[in-house]
């Protein structure tokens, strides 16, 4: 059975690059019927990101665009020339949502703002993805994935006390973003089915990654404290530390005690008595770091982390991409579902986040090819005779 | 006046720590009735009620479990029904409590919810259209399945280390690298289930309004993870890639860093994304021979001397205030920014003017008065979306719950909190010893403290 929670919510995306396209695949993914539109030519500046499958660049090769798009169909549409305005009234009018990334003053130029979608459409639900959001001194500031993450608060607190603050990769500003987006838009529609009522959805990316702030928020406004990045002083456990392959993340959480974790990994000098309790293991913190990196030189990370999940502890290890994609849980857990893109080839896809009780996750459609379909939705969907759309396609707005 | 979004839903809320309290207190923001089900004993409570702090001015005081900030921010505008889950009648009660829910979130292992007869198939045969979220490490199926987990472990588990770490810089002709991996703080994962959760929940809502049918989300934190870290696992697929860290850098702009400015600890980020902004950026560090350099003079060839870049724009950095960086380079449209802390959003003003703070006033016998709150990264238009109040007090809600909407006669509530089964004080309580912010910041667990955070707040209308 598909996955048909979202069935006939018609979702327009109207992009660019990665969080609203993201905030669309989620709701792709749970069944809404999302039409990408893209402007004619080069379509979404997200085809022109690498790296590309087969590390070839080819614009409709480039894996981002492939993972964020899989789960729709696309269509080529200028919505700001004259010709494509009235195809573009005819696509609002049947849209449930439009969703996009752009920047006030673009969104503004292209004809998106909320006023102007709601005097077409009243009952939309009309989600803008910005830095700032659409109010605020810092409306019209310019950002990217790294500019987010500092301003969010996030980064002060990512990497070692001792360096400067580190990015955390893969664009996670924008993905983070994009799933708030699709919580918020989904909660306006739920709304919807009882008020009938269409709204406007204001996204902060930088606000959305501030939320993650729950310790050190608090720690300020309760005792004007600041928290920091990770000290390096520490005792090694909760940090990611060296085994004989890579990194492990040694772990005293989890409820059992610590001898259990000092059998585990295995030295008889860890167990102690002064490091069976945290105040010990703070105090010893130095000596215990020492111990622990000579125990853990004895380890590959997969049989330590088998070792610790089969005594109830919770170590965790460094994973690079070829560990998850071959990873033994995922596979059983049906994750990775294959799909056979015309351009870029077959490959296995990551899936879904949660696994649903009513069906798998299922792959509808592999991402567009730029304009793919333009006859489907706007011949048979509303109806444009094959002359009409020779001429927009004339026109330049297709 | 407008509504909330999920007025009339019910949440039945088992789950405990960080990720799934956190989505069921947004829930309750958008207007559900979110029941906690707490425990009075101590060693089976939620630990951010007694094991996270931090307390107001670091004194855990005698109701220390009320006072947590992060159990605070974590479980606001929910109610709480404390229950003993080792009895039957407490099992019982929640059966019937379920019976007149809409959606139950936990985060037990698999062994545990089917100890306890809670399970998803026991729980839908006195609920047929039950929504349930059962939140653990790495899913109900598979081998991992009864593998405990913790975030912090979780996150390089799922990948996130090995698109995240330092570079070290060139030396003698060696390129950057990149070999270690890194966190990214936070606990993120627990972020990532927590939305993930509140999707499917209302995705599943939805379904239920039409179709009456209910669900069971499996939701496996691991897995979550890597649908974030998609692009990275599809590089894999197609190219066999396994990592990409690269520090602050970015493979298609340059100058792109965190550089130090003027005080203790103050950075700014700069992203220059094209030929124009790196014009604009040599203007404004009063550089302008550098823009007609010919190895700075197309993103390719910036790309290949960063090194350098990054020397020339920490020179300049250094010398301002992280604010000082971001509106003189924002005023030529080049995109930077302050490297805020908690105490830079707390008085950031357009984060204030954007209210992502929201106030809430405490009962007094919290001694917490009146405090500021993270709320969301998005605003509804015309629905009521807000915090509905703090955290709740152990039990405040028993009465309302077994009586208003159970319909239990006070007889029948007498006799539960005669058998222990409910009641509102903590047994086995002991007021923690923590370490005085001096030691705290020894330790490194905090960089710094402000003894006057209260005016500093204050000035800035958060407090």
């Amino acid at each position: 059975m598909a996955l048909g929670l979202l069935e006939g919510i018609r979702v327009l995306d109207m992009g660019p690059e990665i969080a609203a396209p993201f905030c669309a695949r989620l709701l792709a993914d749970y069944g809404a019927d999302v039409v990408k539109v893209e402007p004619p030519g080069e379509g979404d500046p997200a085809r022109l990101t690498g790296p590309f499958a087969g590390d070839e660049p080819h614009p409709e090769k480039s894996i981002p665009f492939l993972y964020l798009n899989t789960n729709k169909r696309g269509v080529t549409l200028d919505i700001s020339c004259e010709s494509g305005r009235e195809v573009w009234s005819g696509l609002l009018r049947e849209a449930d949502v439009v969703v996009h990334g752009f920047s006030p003053q673009e969104a503004e130029s292209l004809g998106l703002d909320y006023d102007l979608l709601a005097q077409v459409n009243p009952g939309v639900v009309a989600t803008s993805i910005t830095a700032f959001g659409l109010t605020g001194p810092y409306r019209d500031f310019s950002a990217t994935d790294i500019v987010i993450c500092a301003m969010s608060g996030l980064m002060y607190h990512s990497g070692d006390s001792d360096r400067e603050p580190l990015r955390n990769s893969l664009n996670q500003s924008l993905y983070v973003a994009g799933a708030n987006s699709a919580v918020a838009t989904v909660a306006a529609l739920f709304h919807r089915m009882s008020t009938g009522i269409g709204q406007q959805v204001d996204v902060s990316a930088v606000e959305c990654l501030s939320t993650h702030l729950v310790q050190a928020v608090p720690f300020y406004d309760y005792m004007g404290a600041i928290k920091g990045r990770r000290p390096v002083r520490g005792s090694g456990f909760e940090e990611l530390m060296p085994a004989r392959d890579g990194y492990v993340v040694p772990s005293v959480q989890g409820s059992q005690p610590w001898s259990t974790v000092a059998e585990l990994i295995g030295l008889e000098a860890l167990q102690q008595e002064k490091f069976e309790s945290g105040a010990g293991r703070v105090e010893h913190g130095e000596e215990l770091k020492a111990l622990l990196i000579e125990g853990l030189a004895t380890w590959d990370r997969k049989p330590l982390f088998q070792a610790s999940g089969e005594r109830r502890l919770v170590f965790g290890m460094a994973q690079d991409a070829g560990d998850l994609f071959d990873c033994p849980q995922l596979r059983e857990r049906g994750f990775y579902v294959e799909v056979d893109h015309p351009a870029a080839g077959v490959a296995k896809y990551p899936g879904m986040g949660p696994t649903l009780s009513e069906g798998p996750f299922e792959v509808r459609y592999p991402a567009p090819l730029l304009g793919q379909h333009n006859r489907e939705v706007y011949g048979e969907e509303l109806g444009y005779s094959k002359g009409q759309l020779t001429a927009l396609k004339e026109s330049g707005a297709i | 006046m407008a509504s909330a979004p999920l007025a009339g839903i019910r949440v039945v809320d088992l789950s405990r720590v960080f990720a799934m309290p956190f989505a069921a207190s947004y829930l309750a923001d958008m207007g559900a009735e979110v029941i906690k089900i707490d425990t009075c004993d101590t060693r089976f409570m939620d630990t951010t009620r007694i094991l996270n702090g931090p307390y107001p001015d670091n004194e855990p005081g005698e109701l220390y479990w009320e006072q947590g900030g992060t159990f605070q921010t974590l479980n606001r505008g929910k109610r709480s029904l404390t229950l003993d889950l080792r009895s039957e009648a407490a099992i019982e009660i929640l059966k019937n409590l379920v019976r007149l829910s809409d959606v139950v979130m936990e985060n037990f292992t698999p062994r545990v919810m089917q100890r306890f007869g809670l399970d998803y198939a026991s729980l839908k045969s006195v609920k047929p259209n039950l929504i349930m979220v059962s939140n653990t490490g790495y899913g109900h199926s598979g081998p991992w399945s009864n593998f405990g987990a913790m975030a912090s472990a979780l996150e390089p588990t799922h990948g996130s280390g090995a698109f995240t770490g330092y570079l070290t810089p060139e030396t003698n002709g060696q390129p950057a690298s990149a070999e270690v991996p890194n966190k990214i703080g936070n606990s993120y994962t627990d972020f990532l289930a927590s939305l993930t959760a509140q999707l499917a929940v209302l995705a599943s809502l939805m379904h239920r309004a039409r179709t009456g049918r209910g669900m069971w989300i499996d939701l496996a934190m691991y897995q979550v993870g890597v649908s974030f870290l998609g692009e990275g696992v599809l590089d894999y697929a197609f190219n066999k890639r396994r990592t990409r860290r690269m520090g602050n850098r970015d493979d298609g702009m340059a100058p792109h860093g965190c550089y130090p400015c003027h005080g203790e600890d103050e950075w700014a980020v700069i992203a220059v994304r094209n030929d124009a902004e790196w014009k604009s950026l040599c203007r404004v560090m009063e550089q302008p021979s550098l823009a007609t350099e010919h190895r700075f003079g197309n993103t390719e060839s910036r790309l290949r001397h960063q090194g350098e870049l990054d020397d020339i724009v920490s020179r300049w950095t250094s010398t301002l205030g992280q604010y000082e960086v971001m509106e003189s380079l924002q005023a030529v449209g080049v995109p930077a920014g302050p490297v805020l802390n908690a105490k830079g959003l707390l008085t950031d003003p357009h984060i204030k003017a954007r209210g992502l703070f929201e106030r809430v006033e405490h009962p007094p016998e919290t001694g917490l008065g009146h405090r500021a709150y993270l709320g969301r990264g998005w605003k509804l238009s015309d629905s009521e979306v807000r915090m509905g109040g703090p955290a709740p007090i152990l039990g405040e809600a028993n009465e309302y719950v077994l009586g208003e909407v159970m319909g239990l006669d006070d007889a029948a509530t007498r006799s539960l909190r005669e058998a222990g089964a409910i009641g509102e004080t903590a047994a086995g309580a002991r007021v923690p010893e923590v370490p005085s912010l001096e030691r705290q910041v020894e330790l490194g667990w905090t960089v710094s403290y402000d003894p006057d955070f209260q005016r500093i707040l204050r000035d800035s209308g958060q407090a």
